[in-house]
């Protein structure tokens, strides 16, 4: 599979990040060799039954049970940014 | 240039279920924020989602009560996009093996708008943008929703309403979702294009984000089916984009370039296993199915003689039909019963909340045995109606209200005393009535009825007033 310049582009929107225009030829570059070491991947054949997970488990799911929540100080205890009991994003500058 | 709409409804329902999709935090609705959360549904790393069985059990039920078929497999797929309501940056849906697929709902028109598919997935977390800063609650993050998406198939604005409105009566009648579009349980993307009508291919579409209220839905197609017109119009090309709808200045504005399916890198969810759904439970699941309002209401017409607007009314609401069904059980002509509903104690359950809920002071029992009453010709309609009044107001019974000497009615000779009576103690009403006001033979039935202690007959007392008067 062939990698061009705006693909890179599209990839570098989606994932939010400012790309320069002189790092475009080596994105390019190291995008297409990382996308050929997947290809091995594709040389294996697969059936179309093969798609689940290897355990080879169905149906595992839980009764619709309510168990408490945790508070909210540990909710938010590992956020970087927090104010009065939300999550903050704050304004990119 | 005439152009015709074509345009499919991607609707979000909240399921009423008890807990979130892949954990056991509680989805009630409001709730201080980041208080209904844990490290599942805030996605923190090396927690497992474990499938809750209520969300597959209830999108079946959709599934079925929207004609579609269940697919014997399927699984969840991870949806990838970056943005703050949703921590873990995927989405955990159903991308090419959703739970349901190929149904329709069929419209008043006859016409059936299809149905693609119906996948489960989880809802995504609440923003609130404020000084250019985004403040984010996860209450609602995880909370599982059912996509309806529709086919191409809907051709005018009123069409998309009535089709929402369908599913939202269907949804609500199976018990899934109490769909109330002001808290979000029920939500549409927009998808509208248009082509010159003779035209067979489809133009470029915009989609219309998040539509939360009926009049707002309208509101927004309509500028935007004007605002593309005027495009195609002018020669201009239409963007395919996402649009928000500005309720302030009733237009459409660009939210952001429209993703393709590859843009979500789409994946299968490693983290929860196949979904398989046996045939045998499928069929459990659609004997157990309660009668959903469109054979309802043709057989309220068909086999209980309503006419066809009191027999909407009725089927709107899963508890009104309940209701009615209880209260008609034995009676001669449900006809009356229907009255007493429509008439009468819809006045006391004016908004849609009320009438959803129908908690009404007596059980519908109560009804039956007044309307047996007037099946009987104990009672007249008048005294029915004056009855239901005082049953309603008070939750009691009919027999605490009428009397063994009101059942035995009112005999033609008192009748006629009552009349003259009435005649004589109103000369002016008679005069006026005589030149022309047809007004004050009410004033005159009036009197009639008062002293009859409402046992006269209305329409008998009507009459005999007319004849005495012309005699
Ligand atoms: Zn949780």
């Amino acid at each position: 599979m062939s990698i061009s310049r705006d693909d890179i582009l599209q990839i570098a929107t989606l994932a939010k990040l400012s790309v320069e225009e002189s790092e475009l030829p080596e994105l390019t570059k190291d995008m297409a060799q990382m996308i050929a070491f997947a290809d091995a991947i594709n040389a294996v054949s697969t059936e179309a039954s093969d798609f689940d997970n290897i355990n080879g488990l169905v149906n595992v799911m839980r009764e619709d049970v309510v168990e408490p929540s945790f508070s909210r100080d540990d909710i938010l205890k590992n956020a970087e940014s927090q104010d009065d009991g939300f999550f903050l994003v704050k304004k990119r500058s | 240039m005439k152009y015709e709409l074509v345009s499919g409804l991607e609707t979000h329902v909240e399921l009423a279920t008890n807990t979130k999709i892949f954990c056991s935090c509680t989805t009630e609705f409001g709730g201080d924020q980041n208080t209904h959360c844990c490290p599942i549904c805030i996605g923190l790393p090396g927690t497992l989602p474990k499938l809750n069985q209520k969300v597959v059990d209830y999108a079946i039920m959709a599934g079925l009560a929207t004609n579609c078929e269940i697919s014997p497999i399927s699984k969840m797929d991870r949806k990838n996009y970056c943005y703050p309501d949703l921590p873990k940056a995927y989405q955990i849906s159903q991308y090419d093996m959703p739970l349901c697929k190929n149904g329709y709902i069929e419209l008043s028109n006859g016409r059936k708008i299809g149905i693609t598919r119906i996948h489960i997935e989880e809802d995504a977390g609440k923003l609130v943008h404020q000084r250019g800063n985004t403040y984010v609650d996860y209450n609602r993050g995880g909370v599982p929703l059912i996509e309806i998406v529709s086919e191409p198939d809907i051709r005018s604005v009123e069409e998309a309403r009535e089709y929402v409105e369908k599913l939202q009566m269907i949804m609500r009648y199976i018990g899934v979702s109490d769909c109330k579009m002001q808290e979000g349980s029920l939500r549409c993307d927009v998808n509208i294009s248009l082509r010159p009508v003779g035209q067979k291919e489809f133009g470029t579409r915009t989609e219309i984000k998040n539509m939360n209220s009926f009049t707002f839905m309208e509101k927004a197609m309509k500028y935007e089916i004007s605002r593309q017109a005027d495009l195609l119009d002018s020669g201009q090309p239409v963007v395919q984009e996402t649009l928000r709808y500005i309720v302030e200045e009733d237009r459409t504005e660009s939210m952001r370039g429209k993703e393709d399916a590859n843009d979500y890198r789409y994946f299968r969810e490693p983290d929860l296993v196949t979904i398989e759904v046996p045939a045998e439970k499928v069929e459990k699941f659609r004997a157990a199915l309660p009668e959903l309002p469109d054979p309802k209401r043709h057989r309220y017409i068909e086999q209980l003689g309503l006419p066809e607007p009191d027999a909407n009314l009725l089927v709107k609401y899963r508890k009104v039909a309940e209701f009615f069904e209880a209260a008609s059980d034995g009676v001669k002509n449900p006809k009356n019963v229907a009255n007493c509903i429509i008439g009468q104690i819809f006045r006391r359950v004016e908004n849609e909340a009320q009438k959803e809920a129908f908690e009404i002071s007596i059980p519908p029992e109560y009804l039956r045995d007044l309307v047996l009453l007037l099946d009987s010709g104990k009672i007249k309609m008048n005294l029915l109606k004056s009855t239901l009044e005082k049953m309603l107001d008070s939750g009691k019974p009919a027999s605490e209200f009428i009397s063994e000497n009101d059942l035995a009615g009112i005999d033609p000779d008192t009748l006629k005393t009552l009349c003259t009576q009435a005649l004589e103690q109103n000369p002016n009403a008679v005069s006026d009535y005589l030149g022309g006001k047809e007004k004050a033979l009410k004033s005159l039935l009036g009197h009639v009825m008062k002293n009859s202690r409402g046992r006269a007959d209305a329409m008998e007392a009507e009459q005999l007033l007319i004849a005495l008067i012309r005699s």
